[in-house]
């Protein structure tokens, strides 16, 4: 009996025993590891992405300068192609050659089996209810938006969108085959500007035929559009000045004076954005890369240009504001500035002349005796200990030598060395003479045309400046607060009026620099010429504002190779003013004389000199 | 036996069963009825598997009503002649049947095709309670042992012919009635190793397993002579010498020899020493360890060596005759999306009807052999335990009325009973989980198929009938 008894308790603890391993096995793979959960959601959900329509970008007056518009990418997803399928019909409704079609799949092929990757990117519509119509497994198409141009303006400031590369997926929002803003506006509005994916979870059985919404779409989101951006540009300014820039390198910056907002940024040469976009879009990219002027470079806010006599004011107002220099002060000048065997040259005007009449002739001489005492200046030191840094702390405040922080994302910071640099150039043996090029502009100075036009607008508001901004409005959003906070240079106000009068003075009596091609009865233009040396023939530049009192218009125009500042950036500076200003074109002659000027580049062009 | 309260219950229905079985069904139905579940369909279909399934259902109550009401004597007198019967249907199978997934197991009768090996497992339970319940019959005597392995032989050999070897595995449930009945304790110890020794080769090292063989063979010596410091000592003394011939063997004659020969050489080097000393100490049956170690390494070798020296093809076929593979899609296919499917039920599961990999067909055979999948994915861990629990308390019940009962007709057929369901559980929710290897066997009562949930119901009602009636059956 007892026997009996253990053997029939052996029986219990062995069917105990069967129960416990398989219950401790299920705890195993239902609690303990995770990893099942992801294999069955991957088994049986496929995510669809809904693609947010792109935000669009409006001009300052509503207009419409980028557009987005409906096309689809045919997509495929590797793993569910049904080998043998008809390939040539395929090619044909697309309309792309067969070893294109084979070397696309196979690309899509490396990057993921399960993952749909773009084999045709932007088709139209009626291809897409073709292709709809032809059921390939494993194809799909997929709901895009294009850029379209409606004013084929301001290519290189908008920039432009691609498709994202290896380097973008490190952002989690991005997968093979997204578009990225990939420079100007689009790049630095891409937040804004993408919108929100929306994901449909569908449910899948084990071919891969969709059977119906996850959860009931409890999980699905919409896709919400990319926010419609207000540019500050006005498009009709901005084509005008585009124009009169035709066959010139160079850029047009205008601002707002009030608001830091630009108003026009035009480059030359440009392109019409419509052609990066579509099927010929890698083609057109290699021709304008390529293209020895380079079309695709922001000039305006990318170029490192010798700001010339437009720094001249410069330099007038750290002399005021440091008190060695007083608007009545007067030096001579007979052809130029000359200590020892150095001479700085100037042209002819009439001599002594005072800081007004300095400006207002672009005496080069003047400018020198103004920079020597800034930096010789004792209070400082002298040039070796802190004059210098003293002077360059000055021009800083203005905007150059450092980024302004603008809404551009490939800003140039602008060259204005420390004392250090010369330290090194010349073996701490330097004075104030070594450096005297710096008065009319010339020298270790670089700047863009953004920050040039920025100047222009700090001596408009007689001392301060907005950070300049191409985007005033993004919808629903507050706007960035730095753009509506002054910065103030290190010049008091009162020091700004007899520059203001000297620039005044260059577009209105004779013997001013601006008169000649650029005084408009009415107008009451300030303005300033500049004629900047480089290795080949003189930039013209022009900076100037309007009217004197409350402007509203601050420009910077910088013409490379055309010479005198009066003979290019001049005409154009103020054309583009008075057609901001009044809204016509008084002087049709002037626009015909500016379209028809002709400007060789052989160092761009490849030309022998 | 026991003489505990267990005899004044009888003349009850033991409506715990009774209890425990309606449950079961209940949940296989709405199991099934998650399985099969389209949206495209009508909201009940009578021609769909759960529609049929219910049908069966219907079948299956009236059948338990009439087993109940016919007097448990018909079960006795009636035992060789339905062993009879069923082994006769099975042999008009093996000519008549059309062959479905590789095996010629079904009879078409009119629209139903109906599996007589699932009925054989009743007849031959019946057969062997009345075979064994005979007066004077014991287990230790080879004639007795024979009609014992005739009433399972014939059928399981009939069950091969039909190349169906899942229902054959089945019958190895018998032992554990025939180990209560007191069945020689080595079957089950030499069967232990074996088995132990057949999946220890595909989870562990040859080493690992050679050293659990001699620490295996040495315990089970320390255990029959009660002495626990010789194997201990001797299990040391191996280990010592063969690390230190292998460390020397490497460094002093630069001999790169893998450790598993020099443990194999000590071990082998070791039986004349161990073999004199036991001769000196006058040890008996010292032979049996010896044997076991040599046969548990050569069975290991073998298996081994022949087995890797087959091509790949050959080998699944061996599997597959074997019935552990039967999927075309690769090794371990099925398993792993069923592992998957349960794996990502967690804790209280997707739902009912929510489960999304039995639902959109990524578990093969998901209404039948792997219907588990669907119990797991659906309502979790925690509805897995709650039917594991109740196959459990099944069985635990079955055994308690073998035990009641006061003849040994009634505990040999509860006992068999116990053990093809604990079989059945074990080999099919084993397998989804992938403890054991693909055999397909439905699970009781979950699985779609009329002649299996007939067939259980059988068994498990004429248990209770047999439990209910206190008369003599045996003579």
């Amino acid at each position: 009996m007892g026997r009996e008894f253990a053997r029939q308790r052996w029986l219990v603890i062995f069917v105990a025993g069967v129960f416990l391993l398989l219950v401790v096995r299920l705890f195993a793979i239902q609690i303990v590891d995770g990893s099942y959960k992801q294999a069955a959601e991957s088994n049986a959900l496929r995510h669809e992405v809904l693609y947010p329509p792109r935000g669009e970008v409006l001009d300052r007056n509503g207009e419409f300068i980028i557009q987005s518009r409906e096309a689809y990418d045919l997509m495929v997803i590797p793993r569910e192609v049904v080998k043998g399928f008809d390939t040539l019909l395929l090619c044909r409704i697309v309309d792309v050659t067969l070893p294109r079609m084979r070397s696309q799949l196979k690309r899509a092929a490396a990057y993921s089996q399960r993952r749909p990757s773009v084999v045709v990117p932007q088709l139209s519509k009626e291809t897409k209810l073709l292709l709809d119509e032809l059921r390939l497994p494993g194809f799909q198409t997929v709901y895009r938006t294009v850029r379209s141009y409606p004013r084929k303006i301001a290519g290189n400031l908008l920039g432009y969108v691609g498709e994202v590369n290896s380097g973008d997926l490190g952002d989690d929002y991005y997968r093979s085959g997204d578009y990225i803003g990939r420079s100007g506006i689009e790049q630095a509005y891409e937040k804004h500007l993408r919108g929100e994916k929306g994901v449909k979870i569908n449910l899948v059985d084990v071919h891969g035929i969709v059977k119906g919404s996850y959860g009931g779409g409890m999980y699905d989101t919409l896709p919400v559009a990319g926010r419609t951006l207000t540019s500050s540009l006005d498009a009709e300014l901005q084509a005008f000045a585009e124009e009169l820039m035709g066959g010139k390198v160079g850029a047009v910056v205008a601002l707002e004076p009030a608001t830091g907002e630009i108003l026009v940024m035009a480059n030359g040469p440009t392109y019409d954005p419509d052609e990066l976009v579509g099927r010929e879009r890698n083609n057109n990219y290699a021709r304008l890369a390529n293209d020895q002027r380079s079309p695709l470079f922001n000039r305006a806010v990318m170029a490192a240009y010798p700001p010339g006599s437009t720094f001249k004011m410069v330099n007038g107002l750290i002399g005021l504001e440091e008190g060695v220099l007083q608007p009545h002060y007067r030096y001579e000048c007979h052809g130029g500035y000359t200590v020892g065997n150095l001479t700085v040259g100037c042209h002819a005007h009439y001599s002594p002349v005072d800081l007004r009449q300095a400006i207002m002739t672009s005496c080069n001489a003047y400018f020198c005796y103004v920079l020597r005492n800034i930096l010789d200046e004792a209070e400082h030191g002298g040039i070796m200990r802190g004059g210098y840094e003293h002077w360059a702390e000055h021009v800083r405040s203005f905007g150059f030598g450092r980024k302004l922080d603008s809404d551009f994302t490939s800003e140039y910071a602008g060259r204005v060395y420390g004392g250090d640099y010369y330290d090194r150039l010349y073996r701490e043996r330097w004075n104030s003479l070594t450096v005297i090029s710096l008065a009319i502009g010339q020298g270790e100075l670089g700047c863009s045309p953004l920050q040039l036009a920025n100047l222009a607008a700090t001596i408009a508001n007689r001392g301060h400046y907005y950070i300049p901004h191409v985007i005033k409005e993004v919808e629903g959003v507050e706007m960035d607060p730095k753009f509506r906070e002054p910065h103030y240079a290190d010049v008091a106000r009162e020091h700004f009026e007899p520059i203001v009068d000297g620039m005044y003075m260059a577009a209105h009596e004779d013997g001013g620099t601006v008169k000649a091609m650029g005084y408009v009865p009415g107008l009451e233009i300030c303005g300033k010429t500049g004629t900047a040396e480089n290795a080949h023939r003189d930039h013209s530049v022009f900076l100037g504002f309007a009217p004197k009192d409350n402007p509203r218009i601050a420009i910077c125009v910088y013409v490379e190779n055309a010479g005198f500042g009066s003979s290019a950036a001049v005409p154009i500076g103020s054309l583009v003013m008075e057609k901001y200003l009044t809204d016509t074109i008084r002087r049709p002659a002037m626009v015909d004389y500016v379209k028809e000027m002709q400007i060789r580049y052989p160092h761009y062009d490849g030309e022998a000199r | 036996m026991t003489g505990r309260q267990g005899r004044v219950i009888h003349g009850k229905v033991d409506w715990w069963t009774v209890a425990i079985y309606v449950a079961l069904v209940a949940l296989g139905w709405l199991n099934l009825y998650a399985a099969v579940y389209d949206t495209t369909r009508e909201v009940f279909d009578v021609g769909s598997r759960y529609g049929m399934q219910m049908v069966w259902i219907g079948v299956c109550f009236v059948v338990a009503l009439v087993v109940m009401l016919v007097d448990d004597k018909f079960y006795h007198i009636l035992a060789y002649p339905v062993w009879g019967v069923c082994l006769a249907l099975m042999l008009a199978t093996l000519v008549l049947s059309p062959e479905i997934k590789g095996a010629r197991a079904w009879l078409l009768v009119g629209p139903v095709a109906i599996q007589p090996a699932e009925f054989m497992k009743f007849a031959v339970s019946l057969a062997l309670a009345r075979a064994m319940s005979v007066y004077g019959f014991t287990l230790g005597r080879m004639g007795d042992l024979a009609k014992v392995a005739m009433l399972v032989g014939i059928p399981v050999a009939v069950m091969f012919l039909q190349h169906d070897v899942g229902s054959a595995v089945v019958y190895a449930s018998f032992l554990f009635m025939l180990y209560r009945e007191g069945l020689n304790r080595w079957v089950y110890i030499v069967m232990g190793i074996v088995l132990g020794l057949f999946f220890g080769s595909f989870w562990v090292t040859d080493t690992g397993l050679l050293m659990m063989i001699i620490a295996g063979v040495a315990a089970g010596a320390g255990i029959g002579y009660g002495n626990w410091k010789a194997p201990v000592m001797y299990g040391a003394g191996v280990a010592l010498v063969s690390v230190g011939g292998w460390l020397s063997l490497r460094y002093l004659a630069g001999m790169e020899v893998r450790f598993y020969y020099v443990l194999l050489g000590v071990a082998f080097l070791s039986i004349p020493v161990v073999a004199a000393v036991a001769w000196a100490k006058r040890l008996r049956g010292f032979w049996v360890y010896i044997v076991l170690f040599v046969a548990s390494v050569a069975f290991v070798s073998v298996a081994d060596v022949v087995f890797d020296h087959l091509d790949l093809h050959q080998q699944k076929r061996i599997l597959d005759t074997l019935g552990i593979e039967s999927d075309a899609r690769g090794w371990g296919y099925n398993v792993n999306q069923s592992k998957i499917a349960i794996g990502s039920g967690g804790l209280v599961g997707k739902g009912f009807l929510e489960g999304t990999q039995t639902k959109f067909n990524f578990v093969p055979e998901q209404s039948t052999d792997f219907i588990f999948c669907t119990v797991g994915e659906e309502w979790g861990f925690v509805g897995s335990a709650v039917v594991l629990a109740l196959f459990c308390a099944l069985i635990l019940r079955l055994v308690r009325m073998g035990e009641r009962a006061e003849e040994p007709f009634r505990r040999i057929y509860c006992y068999c009973v116990a053990g093809i369901f604990l079989i059945h559980v074990l080999i099919n929710i084993g397998m989804t989980v992938g403890l054991v290897p693909v055999i397909g066997i439905p699970l009781p009562f979950f699985s779609y198929g009329g002649s299996s949930l007939l067939a259980f119901t059988l068994l498990l009602v004429v248990a209770v009938r047999l439990d209910l009636g206190s008369g003599e059956l045996a003579t």
